[in-house]
C-alpha cells in the first residue's frame, strides 16, 4: 500500500503541474460543449428557423396578395426581409447577396386567384420565384412547397368564402388567416415511453465528455514516456517494483480525473449552457443515475487503458501527441462525437460501430434518452471493458518486450 | 560479495552476443571500476546485476546466494543509479526522494530517516523545495545519487555518475562515492574518465566486445615489467634507435620502446642527446590506466 500511495501521489503531483495536460482535460471540453451546443442549437430542433432570407415583390397590392405574404411570414422557417419595390431591385439585391429568394406576386394576382392557369380562357401570369443559384436546392424546394401550400390554403379559404356567399351561408367578412403549417410535433418512441429526440445539449455534453475522457492520453503518455526515456522505469524495476503496480498507479488517479471531468461537464450542461441561452441538461435520477455512472466508469477504464497502450507504442512525446491526438479526433469523427450518428449515412453509421467513442456515446444516450435499464447498457459496457482489457494486455506485453 | 561466473547474454535479434563468458569477482567494501569503450557490454552487465535482464548462461551470486533469490529476499540489496537523470523533473527534490522511498516500500519512520540521510549525504539541504527541472547539472547528479542510496543498498551500481558536471561537483561526487564503502555500501563504478577510476577504484575490470580483457587490483594492472617504456620526444626517433629498441610509433612523437635490461635506459638517453633529440617525457615501470586501456582495447574508433 505504501508503494501504491507513493505512485498515486506522484501521478497526482505530476498532473497538477502539467498545464497543457490540464487544459486538454478540462478547459477544452468545456469550451467545446458551450460552443457546439450553441452552434448546433437549431440543428437538433425539427422545424426550427432556417437562416435564409426572402423578400416578396408585391406587384398586385391586393388584400389577397398581402394575405399570402402574411401566411408565408407565419411559417417562420425562412426569414423575411424588407420588400423591394420592383423585380429589378429584387434581382440586384439577390446578386448582392442581401437575400437568397424573392417571390414575385404579379399584377392581377388577387383577381385571378380562383381562376388559375387560365381556367376561364384568359392567360394568368404565373408567380415567379427568383433564387440565388448557390442556395441549397433542398431549401429552394422547401420554399416552393411552403409557397404552394400557403397559396392552396388561401385559395381554399377564398373558395369557402365565395361559396358561402353564393349559397347564403354565414361567413365572416374576411377569411380567417389561420396559422400555417399546422404544427407537427416530432416524438421518438422507445421502451413504451414517449420522449423527444436528443436536444443539442443532450448530444453535446456526453459526446464531448467522452472525447475529453479519451484525452487522458496526453498527460499519461507525457509522464510514461519521460519515465522510460529518463531511465526512471529501469530504476523502479531495479527496485523490484512490478509493472502491474506501475499500471495500477496510473489507472486510479486518471480514473478519478475522468470522474471529475464527468461532474464538471454535467455541471456545465446543467448550469453553464442555460447562461448562454441554451437548454439545461436533464440528468437521469435514481437507478438511471447509477447506470449513467457505470457507463462513465467503463468509458474511463477504456480511455486510460488506450492511453497506456499509446504511451507504450510511442517512443517520444511528439509521437504520442500525434498518435493520441489524431487517433482521438478520428475516433470522434467516425464515432458520432463531432457529427451525431443519426445525421450520418448508413455506411458511416456501420463504420461508427467500430469506434469505442460510439459505444460510449451510445451507452450514455441509452440511459439519458431511452431511459434504458442495466440490460440495455450491458452490450456497450461489455465492449468498453473488453477494449480496456485488450489495451492493458497489449501495453503490458509491449513494456515487457521493450525491457527484455 | 558479488560473483559473476561465465555469464553470456545476447539481445533478441542481435548478431553478436553483448556479453561472452564474463567472470568477475567483486569483493565487499570497495569501489570496483568497470571500464570499456562504447558498446563493450557495461550497460548490459549492469542491467543483469540490477535484475532488469536475466542471463541465459552462467551464474551470478550475491553473498553466495543466486542473484534472483538474493533479490527476492532483499529487493533493496542492489541499487541502480542510471546514467540519465532517472527522476521526475516536475517534482521537487523532496517529493522525488519521498516517492522513491515510498516505491521501495520503506515504512514511515524509516522513510523519513533515510530521506534525511540521503539529503545530508548529497548536500541537497538548500534545494529540497526546488523542482528537479530547475537544478544545475551537478545538483541533478547529486539527486540521482541520493535516490540510489535510499534503502541502504549493499551494492550500488553507478553508471557514468559524473557526466556533464563542473569540476567542483565532480570532485564532491568522487569524494562522496569513495567514502561509501566505509558505511557498508560496495560500489560498482563505470566511467569513461580514466583518472576518476584511477583515483577512487581499488579493483578494475576492462571490458571490450563483451569479453573481460583484464581484471585485478589497480596496482597489479598498472605495474609493468621493466622491459617496456614510453617516451615522448620533440622530433621523430632516429631510425637506428627505433630498430634497436623495437619502437612502436604512438603518434605525436610518442614511442613505445622495449629494453633488454634497465641499463639500456641510460644508454638510450645518451644516444638521444648525441642525435640532438630532446626528451619531454619518459615512463618506465608503471603505465597509467589510459595507456593500459588504449593498449588493451586498441585505438580504433568504436562508434
Amino acid at each position: 500500500m505504501t508503494r501504491l500511495t507513493a505512485l498515486w501521489t506522484k501521478e497526482t503531483l505530476a498532473l497538477l503541474r502539467d498545464r497543457h495536460g490540464l487544459a486538454a482535460l478540462f478547459v477544452m471540453p468545456v469550451i467545446f460543449i458551450l460552443v457546439m451546443t450553441m452552434a448546433l442549437h437549431d440543428a437538433f430542433m425539427p422545424g426550427a428557423a432556417i437562416d435564409v432570407a426572402y423578400a416578396i415583390v408585391d406587384l398586385d397590392g391586393s388584400p389577397h396578395s398581402q394575405s399570402l405574404a402574411r401566411r408565408l411570414g407565419k411559417t417562420g422557417s425562412f426569414r423575411r426581409v424588407a420588400d423591394p419595390a420592383t423585380t429589378d431591385a429584387a434581382r440586384a439585391d439577390i446578386r448582392a447577396g442581401r437575400y437568397a429568394l424573392a417571390l414575385v406576386l404579379p399584377k392581377g394576382f388577387g383577381e385571378r386567384l380562383l381562376t388559375p392557369a387560365g381556367a376561364d380562357g384568359q392567360a394568368t401570369e404565373a408567380l415567379t420565384l427568383m433564387v440565388d443559384p448557390t442556395l441549397n436546392p433542398a431549401l429552394q424546394l422547401a420554399f416552393r412547397n411552403q409557397t404552394s401550400a400557403a397559396l392552396g390554403m388561401l385559395r381554399a379559404d377564398e373558395l369557402t368564402h365565395s361559396a358561402g356567399k353564393l349559397f347564403g351561408l354565414p361567413t365572416s367578412a374576411r377569411p380567417a388567416e389561420r396559422d400555417w403549417p399546422d404544427e407537427i410535433v416530432s416524438t421518438a418512441v422507445q421502451n413504451d415511453r414517449s420522449i423527444r429526440p436528443p436536444s443539442s445539449v443532450q448530444q453535446n455534453v456526453p459526446a464531448w465528455l467522452v472525447f475529453a475522457m479519451f484525452f487522458v492520453v496526453i498527460p499519461i503518455s507525457a509522464i510514461l514516456i519521460t519515465e522510460r526515456q529518463q531511465g526512471t522505469l529501469q530504476r523502479l524495476a531495479a527496485m523490484g517494483l512490478p509493472f502491474r503496480f506501475l499500471l495500477l498507479g496510473k489507472l486510479l488517479p486518471f480514473f478519478v480525473v475522468n470522474q471529475i471531468q464527468a461532474v464538471l461537464m454535467v455541471a456545465v450542461g446543467i448550469w453553464g449552457v442555460p447562461l448562454f441561452g441554451g437548454e439545461a441538461l436533464a440528468m437521469p435520477t435514481g437507478a438511471g443515475l447509477l447506470h449513467w455512472w457505470l457507463v462513465a466508469a467503463a468509458v474511463s477504464l477504456a480511455a486510460v487503458a488506450c492511453a497506456l497502450l499509446v504511451a507504450s507504442l510511442a517512443q517520444t512525446t511528439q509521437q504520442s501527441t500525434i498518435i493520441g491526438g489524431v487517433g482521438n479526433i478520428l475516433m470522434a469523427a467516425i464515432g458520432g462525437i463531432m457529427v451525431p450518428k443519426f445525421m450520418m449515412p448508413g455506411a458511416m453509421q456501420t463504420l461508427a460501430e467500430w469506434s469505442p467513442m460510439a459505444w460510449a456515446l451510445n451507452g450514455f444516450h441509452t440511459v439519458m434518452l431511452r431511459h434504458g435499464d442495466f440490460a440495455a447498457i450491458l452490450p456497450d459496457l461489455v465492449k468498453l471493458l473488453a477494449c480496456a482489457a485488450l489495451a492493458l494486455a497489449a501495453a503490458t506485453w509491449l513494456n515487457r518486450r521493450q525491457t527484455a | 560479495m558479488l560473483k559473476v561466473d561465465g555469464v553470456s547474454y545476447r539481445y533478441r535479434d542481435a548478431a553478436a552476443p553483448a556479453l561472452q563468458d564474463v567472470s568477475l569477482n567483486i569483493p565487499a567494501g570497495g569501489v570496483y571500476g568497470l571500464l570499456g569503450p562504447n558498446g563493450a557490454g557495461k550497460t548490459t552487465l549492469i542491467s543483469l546485476l540490477a535484475g532488469l535482464l536475466t542471463a541465459a548462461d552462467g551464474k551470478i551470486s550475491l553473498n553466495d546466494q543466486p542473484l534472483t533469490e538474493a533479490r527476492a529476499a532483499n529487493p533493496r540489496a542492489i541499487s541502480l543509479v542510471p546514467q540519465d537523470y532517472a527522476f521526475y523533473p516536475m517534482l521537487t527534490v523532496a517529493e522525488n526522494l519521498a516517492f522513491f522511498a515510498g516505491a521501495l516500500g520503506l515504512a514511515r519512520d524509516e522513510r523519513r530517516q533515510q530521506i534525511d540521510a540521503a539529503i545530508a549525504f548529497a548536500r541537497l539541504e538548500q534545494v529540497t523545495g526546488k523542482r528537479a527541472e530547475q537544478l544545475s547539472g551537478g545538483l541533478r547528479r547529486r539527486l540521482n545519487l541520493a535516490i540510489g542510496l535510499l534503502g541502504q543498498p549493499q551494492l550500488l551500481l553507478l553508471d557514468e555518475p559524473t557526466v556533464g558536471v563542473d569540476p567542483q561537483s565532480r570532485s564532491f561526487l568522487l569524494e562522496s562515492i569513495a567514502a561509501l564503502p566505509a558505511s557498508g555500501t560496495t560500489v560498482l563504478y563505470t566511467s569513461h574518465y580514466m583518472e576518476e577510476v584511477e583515483a577512487i577504484c581499488q579493483r578494475v575490470a576492462i571490458l571490450d566486445q563483451g569479453r573481460v580483457l583484464s581484471e585485478g587490483t589497480l596496482d597489479d594492472l598498472l605495474a609493468t615489467a621493466d622491459s617496456s617504456a614510453e617516451i615522448e620526444l620533440d622530433q621523430a626517433l632516429p631510425a637506428a634507435l627505433a630498430e634497436r629498441y623495437a619502437a612502436t610509433d604512438l603518434g605525436h612523437f610518442k614511442f613505445g620502446l622495449f629494453f633488454r635490461s634497465t641499463v639500456e635506459v641510460a644508454r638510450l638517453l645518451d644516444e638521444l642527446a648525441v642525435a640532438g633529440c630532446t626528451v619531454r617525457q619518459l615512463h618506465v615501470g608503471r603505465q597509467n590506466l589510459e595507456q593500459l586501456f588504449m593498449r588493451l582495447t586498441r585505438r580504433s574508433l568504436r562508434d
